[in-house]
C-alpha cells in the first residue's frame, strides 16, 4: 500500500520543543491525553508500546457514549529515528462505529525543528487499498485533485498539500 | 455506491489514463469538451467518447449551460473513498488541535520542557504506577 503518494498529507506546526512532540507520539501516557477523536479514551493498562523499527504501539480506544464499540489498533512500526520519524502500518479491528471497516492504513510521522523552539510535523497517511482502486500512480493523481477539490470545498484547520 | 458492479464500473472506467486525466481536469473545475481537449494528444471525437464512458460510470454527468455543455465530476460513485479521507482528515484535525493544548497544559505546569529526551516530563512509560497528573 505504500508504493503510491500517500493520500493525506498534513503539515503541521506546534507550538513544543520537537523532544516533547515526539513523546507525545510515542509515550502513551501522553498519546492518551490527546488522541482523537473527542470522547474516547485509551485505558492505560491496555496500550503497549515498543518504540524501534520492527515494534510497535498497541492500544484500544473506547467511546463512554458508546458502550459497543471497542476501536484495537495495532500499529507495526517499520521505521523508526528517535525524535525524528515514525513510521509503520496500523491494523485497525475490533467493535468499530458504523460504516468503518477493519483495515490497515500506514501512518508516516516527521518531527522537525522550526524556528522558536517550535516543531513541525509531517504526517503521510496511505489509506486501504482497496478503497483507492487499481493502485496506479495516475489513479493517485486524480484522487489527490479530487481530494484537493473536496478539501476546498470544506475549509479544515490544518495545512493540506497536494 | 449501490454495490460492486457500480465500483467495477467505476473502476474499469478509471483503469484508462486519458479518463483520469479528464477526471483530474474536472476535479478543479467544470469544463467543455473544448477545454477537456486542449491538453490532450487527442482528437475532441475520441475526448467525447471518453466521457461518454466516464458518464456511464456515473462519475461525471453533463450539462447544458447555454450554447455550451459542460462535464461536470460526479464524487458520490467515489463517495465510500471520499468518506475515508475525510474521516482521517477530520480526525487528524481534532486530534491535533487536541494536541496543541496537551502540549500547551503539559508546558505551562512548569515542568522542564525537555529538549534533551531525558528526564520526562511526564511518568515514564516503563512506570506507568506512577501518578497521572499530566492534564493539571
Amino acid at each position: 500500500m505504500d508504493r503510491d503518494d500517500p493520500q493525506i498529507v498534513i503539515s503541521r506546526v506546534v507550538d513544543a520543543p520537537r523532544d516533547l512532540v515526539y513523546r507525545a507520539f510515542t509515550d502513551p501516557d501522553h498519546l492518551a491525553a490527546w488522541w482523537g477523536p473527542i470522547g474516547n479514551s485509551l485505558p492505560r493498562e491496555e496500550m503497549d508500546f515498543d518504540i524501534r523499527p520492527g515494534g510497535h504501539q498497541r492500544w484500544t480506544e473506547l467511546f463512554p457514549t458508546q458502550p459497543g464499540l471497542r476501536v484495537d489498533v495495532h500499529i507495526d512500526l517499520t521505521d523508526v529515528a528517535d525524535g525524528e520519524l515514525i513510521d509503520g502500518v496500523a491494523h485497525v479491528t475490533g467493535q468499530l462505529p458504523e460504516g468503518i471497516e477493519p483495515h490497515e492504513t500506514r501512518m508516516r510521522v516527521e518531527f522537525h525543528d522550526e524556528a522558536d523552539g517550535r516543531t513541525r510535523l509531517e504526517i503521510r497517511q496511505w489509506l486501504p487499498e482497496r478503497l483507492v482502486g487499481p493502485a496506479d500512480q495516475g489513479w493517485n493523481e486524480a484522487f489527490s485533485k479530487l481530494d484537493a477539490a473536496l478539501t476546498n470545498a470544506h475549509p479544515i484547520a490544518v495545512d493540506v498539500e497536494v | 455506491m449501490s454495490g460492486s458492479d457500480q465500483l467495477s464500473a467505476v473502476f474499469s472506467a478509471l483503469a484508462d489514463p486519458t479518463r483520469r486525466a479528464i477526471l483530474a481536469e474536472l476535479a478543479d473545475r467544470d469544463a467543455t469538451v473544448t477545454e477537456l481537449t486542449a491538453p490532450l494528444p487527442i482528437s475532441m471525437p475520441a475526448v467525447s467518447r471518453h466521457l461518454k464512458a466516464l458518464e456511464r460510470a456515473g462519475l461525471i454527468s453533463r450539462t447544458r449551460s447555454g450554447k455550451l455543455r459542460m462535464s461536470r465530476i460526479e464524487a458520490a460513485p467515489l463517495r465510500e473513498a471520499a468518506e475515508w479521507i475525510e474521516r482521517y482528515r477530520r480526525f487528524w484535525d481534532t486530534s491535533l488541535t487536541r494536541l496543541d493544548a496537551h502540549l500547551a497544559a503539559v508546558q505551562a505546569a512548569g515542568r522542564p520542557t525537555d529538549r534533551t529526551a531525558h528526564g520526562p516530563a511526564l511518568p515514564d512509560s516503563e512506570s506507568p504506577g506512577k501518578s497521572h497528573d499530566k492534564e493539571n
